[in-house]
């Protein structure tokens, strides 16, 4: 093992190095992974391993991480450790710690001296309790700025090396030998919310184990170029991982909690089933499946298991409207402003305008539904048909948004060489430049279905009925709305009866129930469970959109690049 | 190792060699800039032809905002000839070629004064369909720019969006399909730029997938299958290598026979192989000599056009 070739000396120490550090950097992602699961819950706080309550791990963890650093950057400095430090550790790092010696000195003040609100607005009251709000802050600034001088002013080996251990030790310690235990409080003081050790201590180790990890993947590179290199690979890679963490958890927490509302009473029985087209009445081979909470009425005498398929056609008509009045519209008006229009006022105008109008929160467009579309179509009354027309409109923006990027990107190469083809202008449109721009604007309709088919506000203004409706509405399975056009001479020539009737939807479903205090059927599912079954189906619904959606961007994409 | 420091050298000590030649290249070139206040006679760009012209230019200005890129061009095309526009860089030989099909409208920045005939019938007046003008002269530019469509869609866009061939589903049911056709004239076009051999197996392949001197050629066989009247090309072959050049050098002198082809070219031996007459433009946007190809490249009038064809003037 110990044979000293002619690199001997550079290959021991950078041996030493890397048997230092990288099992020290996989203790770090491990607390960070840990700290994580116990910050949501998915691993108790209590719990133990290796016969010591996982906090104490953790505590040791952080404690031997800043050790670990410390004791690299100090051997680095005085030469025992080979090493290509740079003259300093660079502002970036310098302000990362730095705020975090800034919390960390907050943190202290309020815990230490006690920090009290010195005066209540509007009641002229002044209380003086611990030191002032303004001295807190300032003390704490002033803890920033001396850890970001401490990360900046020395050499890279000590500036990357001790402020971060400064922070992992003491860490560490406290946590072994108290009083930072979980039954431990943090309350701030100048506000009523208290946060339970429990939340607050899997966090800071959490934290701290990432800039450990950050730090030690510096190190194991020996600072440096190559050293900022590796550190912000793990960086992100670690970020990375934790956004989609968060977005796979919230997923899961959905699932978890819908699944068994989805499957009560289902079954499989294999193929043998009917199904029946709609319109045509033909009947084709379908399997024999049932899946009450998704194909069942809310309500009514003879379902046992109420369901949510009246929400579910209403929440796909919804979309289908609003895509039918939205993608043609806004692709048109794409098209009509980057081909035909010179770029100047007018069409910088009409940006500042759908960019106005994208951010409109939603219930704007609904009142203009109820008090403009309402009185004018339907009656008079909440409908199919102005539901699908406002959230049409709310569509718009993004398409037309969307479209225009989209457009604008394709090259002004295909127009040239179209043109000097003597191909007129809106045949070049069509059979070049909308092609080419077809996968960025399938991906704006993407983004803007999610939005809409979410959308609660506007729809309790224009579109709700009943929430559990039990006679079968036209919407909900009765007679659907493709059946219902009916076709007259006169005037407006075409008229639809189940357009002009109210329905439901998921998200407004959701919130009927939850403001309705009961489940339709509260002996067999609890307000919560119908609520959480109801999220499912509606996350199912807009990711069977996203489907679509995806599908078609690859396919205009695939035809494109002929792959 | 020591081969290519060998080689390299050599090439450091040719390259001082050239720059030496170029030094008495350049004090020559400072002769001529010091005569370059000739003045350019209007007979050494009077070019006498037989027949009637294809192309006439009368007292072409252009602008690039305040920028002026060509100055009062007075030229006559003969038809069915090869007419090559040799210059240095930057003088406005693009320019020149796109004020021919009026690509120069689509330059925001770009103003045109003075008159282009086509047949007598006057390019630049209000009401000419710009669709069926670009139809008539087609153009090949200097960077090829083919479609991200297949190499068939490619040659076959041109007659499909006039309608000349209807192919697709709807076609079919009216039993109007095209295939056969558009097969035929893929495979003609194709051939005529050269580009058949290489490309027969792969004619659903994406056509930005192929190699930029490929590219080239698929763009003058797309200008090809819209069958023009007047060939414009910028440089067809500077992406070439030998073979390939060759192969279009004769394509070129071939359509000569049907069309009328201006061509731009950096390469004065290919201006001198294919062409019938040559007009050299000058840096400052001026046509400085137009006459039959031999008599420019042998005995050039202009003090300043023998320097330049010669080398020693850029
Ligand atoms: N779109 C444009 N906008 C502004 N100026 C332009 C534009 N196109 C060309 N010019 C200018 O006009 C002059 C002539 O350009 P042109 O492209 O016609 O040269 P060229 O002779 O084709 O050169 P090359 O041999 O390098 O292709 C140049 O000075 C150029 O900078
Ligand atoms: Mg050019």
């Amino acid at each position: 093992m110990s044979t000293i070739d002619d690199t001997g000396v550079v290959a021991g120490v950078a041996r030493l190095r890397n048997a230092t550090t990288l099992p020290t950097m996989a203790l770090s992602l491990l607390t960070v992974l840990m700290g994580w699961l116990v910050l949501f819950q998915q691993v108790g706080e209590t719990n133990e391993y290796l016969g010591l309550p996982i906090v104490e791990l953790f505590a040791i963890s952080v404690l031997v991480q800043g050790l670990a650093i410390g004791g690299l950057g100090v051997a680095s400095y005085v030469g025992a450790l080979q090493s290509t430090s740079d003259r300093t550790a660079g502002l970036f790092t310098g302000a990362f710690v730095g705020s975090l010696w800034a919390v960390v000195t907050a943190v202290l003040v309020t815990v230490v001296a006690g920090l009290r609100m010195v005066y209540w607005p509007g009641s002229s009251v002044w209380i003086f309790s611990g030191i002032p709000v303004p001295l807190g802050i300032l003390l704490s600034l002033l803890g920033g700025v001396v850890g970001f001088l401490a990360v900046v002013l020395p050499r890279e080996d000590l500036g990357a090396t001790l402020p971060v251990s400064a922070l992992l030790v003491p860490l560490g310690m406290f946590a072994l030998v108290g009083p930072l235990t979980v039954p431990w409080t943090y309350e701030p003081g100048w506000t009523t919310v208290v946060f339970p050790g429990s939340e607050v201590l899997p966090f800071a180790f959490f934290v701290t184990s990432l800039l450990g990890c950050w730090t030690l993947a510096k190190i194991s590179e020996g600072f440096g170029a190559t050293g900022r290199q590796r550190g912000a690979y793990y960086l992100i890679g670690v970020s990375v991982a934790a956004t989609l963490g968060v977005l796979g958890m919230l997923v899961y927490f959905i699932v978890d909690k819908g699944f068994a509302t989805l499957s009560t009473g289902a079954s499989f029985d294999g193929w043998g089933g009917r199904l029946v087209l709609p319109v045509v009445d033909w009947a084709v081979p379908w399997f024999d499946a049932n899946l009450p909470f998704v194909f069942n009425q809310p309500g009514g005498l003879f379902v046992d298991v109420p369901g949510v398929w009246p929400a579910i056609l209403g929440t796909i008509w919804l979309v289908i409207g609003a895509l039918v009045v939205a993608v043609p519209l806004g692709i048109g008006a794409a098209i009509f402003l980057t081909e035909y229009v010179e770029r100047g006022r007018i069409t910088q105008l009409v940006e500042v305008v759908t960019n106005g109008l994208w951010s409109t929160p939603s219930i704007v467009f609904g009142l203009f539904g109820m008090a403009f579309l309402m009185p004018r179509l339907s009656n008079g009354g909440r409908s199919m048909i102005v539901a699908q027309l406002v959230l049409g409109f709310m569509l718009l923006p993004l398409v037309l948004i969307t479209s225009r990027e989209a457009i604008i990107s394709v090259p002004d190469e295909y127009r040239d060489a179209s043109a000097a083809l003597g191909v007129s202008r809106w045949k070049t449109v069509r059979s070049v430049v909308l092609p080419a721009a077809m996968p960025g604007v399938i991906t704006g309709v993407i983004l803007g279905v999610g939005r809409i088919a979410g959308e609660t506000a506007p729809l309790l203004l224009v579109f709700g009925g009943q929430p559990y409706p039990s006679t079968k509405s036209p919407v909900s399975g009765g007679k659907g709305i493709l059946e219902s056009f009916s076709f007259s001479l006169q005037p407006p020539f075409i008229t639809n009866s189940a357009l002009t009737e109210r329905g439901t939807a998921l998200p407004f479903q959701l919130y009927t129930s939850i403001t309705a205090g009961s489940s339709p059927k509260p002996e067999v599912f609890s307000l919560s469970e119908f609520g959480w079954g109801t999220a499912l189906v509606l996350l199912l619904v807009v990711m069977g959109f996203f489907a679509i959606g995806v599908a078609s961007r690859l396919y205009f994409r695939r035809k494109l690049n002929y792959e | 190792m020591s081969e290519a420091n060998t080689t390299q050298t050599e090439d450091a000590s040719q390259r001082t060699t050239d720059d030496a030649g170029g030094a008495i290249g350049g004090s020559a070139g400072r002769t001529t800039t010091g005569e370059s206040e000739e003045r350019i006679e209007d007979h050494w760009r009077n070019y006498e032809f037989a027949g009637e012209p294809k192309l006439s230019v009368e007292d072409l200005d252009v602008y690039y905002g305040e920028e002026q890129a060509l100055q009062s061009v007075s030229m006559e095309i003969p038809e069915e000839s090869v007419t090559a526009l040799i210059g240095p860089s930057g003088c406005g030989k693009s320019t020149y070629l796109r004020c021919l099909n009026r690509m120069n409208d689509r330059i925001k920045s770009a103003r045109v004064d003075g008159s282009v005939q086509l047949e007598g019938e006057e390019l630049y007046q209000d009401g000419v369909d710009l669709v069926e003008l670009r139809r008539r002269i087609g153009m090949v530019f200097q960077s090829p720019n083919p479609f991200p469509k297949s190499i068939r869609d490619n040659v076959s866009y041109g007659p499909r969006k006039h309608g000349d061939i209807s192919t697709g589903l709807l076609p079919k049911l009216l039993g109007r399909d095209d295939t056969e056709q558009r097969e035929e004239l893929v495979e003609r076009c194709l051939r005529q730029a050269a580009l058949w051999e290489e490309v027969q197996d792969r004619l659903d392949d994406n056509a930005l997938g192929l190699s930029g001197g490929q590219q080239q050629r698929l763009c003058i066989a797309r200008c090809l299958a819209v069958d023009p009247d007047v060939i414009l090309m910028d440089e067809p072959a500077s992406a070439l290598d030998p073979i390939a050049t060759a192969k279009i050098e004769d394509l070129i002198e071939e359509l000569a026979e049907e069309y009328t082809v201006v061509v731009v070219t950096h390469n004065m031996q290919q201006a001198a192989r294919i062409s019938d007459q040559t007009a050299v433009f000058l840096t400052g946007g001026e046509l400085v000599e137009y006459g039959e190809t031999d008599q420019v490249f042998e005995d050039p009038e202009s003090q300043r056009v023998e320097d330049y064809i010669s080398g020693k003037f850029g």
